[in-house]
């Protein structure tokens, strides 16, 4: 990123920081209930250099991870088979549009019930979250691949492999990554929920002990702050791999 | 600056303004009684019941109080009592220190809990007896914080043990009483008026290990924030009176607490024996060597200290704090 272009982002920054601030002197607003942003700075500094923030940082990233990439690479199979298979389509929707508006608050607690493991549960809670969006992404994705290109492919005599590699996959594919952008967010979020319903580490308990046992709000705004970084990351590194792939769009 | 840019703007202070002016209502009702909000645990329960008698039998409306009765789970309850949205409230004495050392403005007024509900329970079959007996044992729990998770520390801490030498399992949505019942744990944290009440009625002899004997720490009892002391000083001290009374009055007749109970939430007339015991149970841990000496409500100073100690070691005090930043016993009853 030049300058160029870095500079409305900073001054973006600027703004919120500035609103933030404002809110606090204006609302009267006591650091309990609204810290200020310098207080919110000075913990989240001392919470990394301290030594605090890091493996529950570490912990909620390796869950985001896998969680994200089990998900992701179910909701592709399952969307590819959505596109080509019109049965499928009509048994299978109905439950994944359920499993969507089912809360995942609601579900969280029994999921860390039926995988007492501690990572197991947390990985389901993400990869359940994460399916939806690139499972619907897949299949439109593929749906949307030229059907001529796909004749011709057929015509010279591509096999099934040749067909999904060289053309579905593809042409499918900036439809897929625009799925994985929202999907990895939501990662992020399957894996504080997570948490929520029961864990020893991670930023989501972060945020239970800072405000149910310690509380400390800069504290909590801190791992808030985290969190919402580990998720602008995540969502920038699969942007790059998106532009590695496809090119910007 | 661009002019809708402006408004936007503007339109969200005058938001932010009238949230806050909310929060500043007149405290007096037409009938020049003063309106007083008050925050219970989160689910209605029997344990209440000196607020549901006082409420129902007019003692507060007798004192010149409104009350209002909420449901709210600690953390938040403590939160809100500070900023001044809710006036008083039953709180753990054990995050009244955590708070205060993080500036929020509250005070502990009166003990209405003298003896630490949350307690270590198992199966007498088990073979723990003490503290001790709990060395390699699968203890449930609902997570590593709060009242239950400071208490298992002092436990443990009292003959040598630490969490490291027992084998902690979480079940956060409280439902480690049922894994004791099946056999999924040894032993569990819970309440001493709940977990181990229901397992007895199931006929079960249950052992229950209380922390009380290793370090005296403040059960749950009535906060308020400093600024709605100042404000509303005479009807702070009236609700605390009132209150009081009506744990007199159920402590020297059971069912008078549980029909008001029952009247203010009929479900649990449901299970009427259950909730008996729960009372019974819950009057017994109003009881100290400190309220029987010095009336209900009464509050330990030396265990305050002992706890601010212990607290501090577990890291969960911020800055130093003394009993006089915790404790405002001004409302109590001087005999």
């Amino acid at each position: 990123m030049n300058l160029r272009n870095a500079l409305p982002v900073g001054l973006a920054l600027v703004v919120f920081v500035g609103a933030w601030k404002l809110v606090t002197i204006v609302s009267g607003f006591q650091p309990f209930i609204l810290p200020p942003p310098e207080d919110v700075a000075v913990r989240f500094v001392e919470a990394w250099t301290e030594g605090i923030m890091a493996p529950h940082a570490a912990a909620t990233l390796r869950e985001v991870v896998i969680g994200f990439a089990v998900g992701a690479g179910l909701a592709v199979a399952v969307g590819y088979l959505l596109a080509r298979s019109r049965l499928a389509e009509r048994v299978l929707s109905p439950y994944l549009v359920a499993a969507q508006a089912t809360p995942i608050l609601a579900l969280a607690p029994l999921i860390a019930l039926w995988f007492p493991d501690g990572l197991t549960g947390k990985i389901v809670i993400c990869a359940l979250i994460v399916f939806f969006p690139v499972a619907v992404a897949t299949m439109v994705g593929i749906r949307s691949v030229d059907a001529g290109l796909l004749e011709l492919g057929r015509s010279l005599r591509a096999t099934h492999r040749q067909i999904f590699t060289t053309l579905e996959i593809p042409a499918a594919l900036p439809s897929i990554l625009g799925g994985m952008r929202v999907g990895v967010t939501l990662a992020v979020v399957g894996a504080i929920v997570s948490e929520w319903a029961g864990a020893e580490q991670g930023l989501g308990w972060l945020v239970i002990l800072a405000r149910g046992s310690l509380f400390d709000t800069p504290l909590m705004f801190a791992t808030l702050v985290t969190i919402a970084m580990l998720g602008v990351a995540l969502y920038f590194l699969v942007v790059l791999v998106e532009r590695r792939l496809v090119g910007a769009r | 600056m661009n002019p809708r840019l402006v408004r936007s703007f503007a339109a969200i202070l005058a938001i932010v303004l009238a949230v806050t002016a909310c929060g500043l209502g007149a405290t007096a009702t037409p009938s020049g009684r003063t309106k007083l909000s008050v925050g219970l645990g989160f689910i209605p329960s029997v344990q209440f019941a000196p607020f549901y008698l006082a409420d129902r039998a007019g003692y507060y409306r007798d004192a010149g109080l409104e009350v209002t009765l909420q449901n709210r789970i600690d953390p938040e309850l403590v939160t809100l009592i500070g900023q001044g949205a809710i006036d008083v409230g039953l709180a753990d004495g054990t995050s009244v220190i955590p708070a205060v050392s993080q500036d929020i403005p509250i005070r502990y007024l009166a003990t209405v809990y003298a003896t630490y509900p949350s307690i270590v329970f198992a199966k007498v079959a088990s073979g723990i007896a003490g503290p001790a007996d709990l060395k390699g044992k699968r203890i449930g729990i609902p997570g590593r914080f709060g009242s239950s998770w400071i208490m298992l520390q002092a436990l443990l801490r009292s003959v040598n043990l630490t969490p490291d030498d027992v084998e902690i399992v979480l079940y956060p949505d409280f439902g480690q009483g049922a894994a004791v019942t099946t056999g999924a744990v040894d032993a569990a944290t819970g309440f001493a008026n709940n977990e181990p009440i229901q397992l007895e009625l199931q006929g079960e002899a249950v052992v229950v290990l209380h922390v009380d004997d290793v370090v005296a720490l403040p059960g749950p009892g009535l906060i308020a924030g400093t600024s709605t002391i100042g404000s509303k000083s005479d009807a702070i001290g009236a609700f605390v009176a009132q209150t009081l009374r009506a744990m007199r009055e159920i402590a020297a007749d059971p069912d008078k607490g549980l029909d008001a109970a029952i009247a203010a939430v009929p479900e649990l007339g449901q299970a009427g024996a259950t909730q008996r015991a729960i009372l019974l149970a819950t009057i017994e841990m109003w009881q100290s060597d400190v309220t029987r000496r010095d009336g209900l409500g009464a509050i330990d100073r030396d265990g305050w200290t002992e706890s601010i100690a212990f607290l501090t070691e577990l890291g969960l005090v911020a800055k130093p704090v003394g009993v006089d930043e915790l404790v405002d016993p001004r409302f109590l009853p001087v005999d």
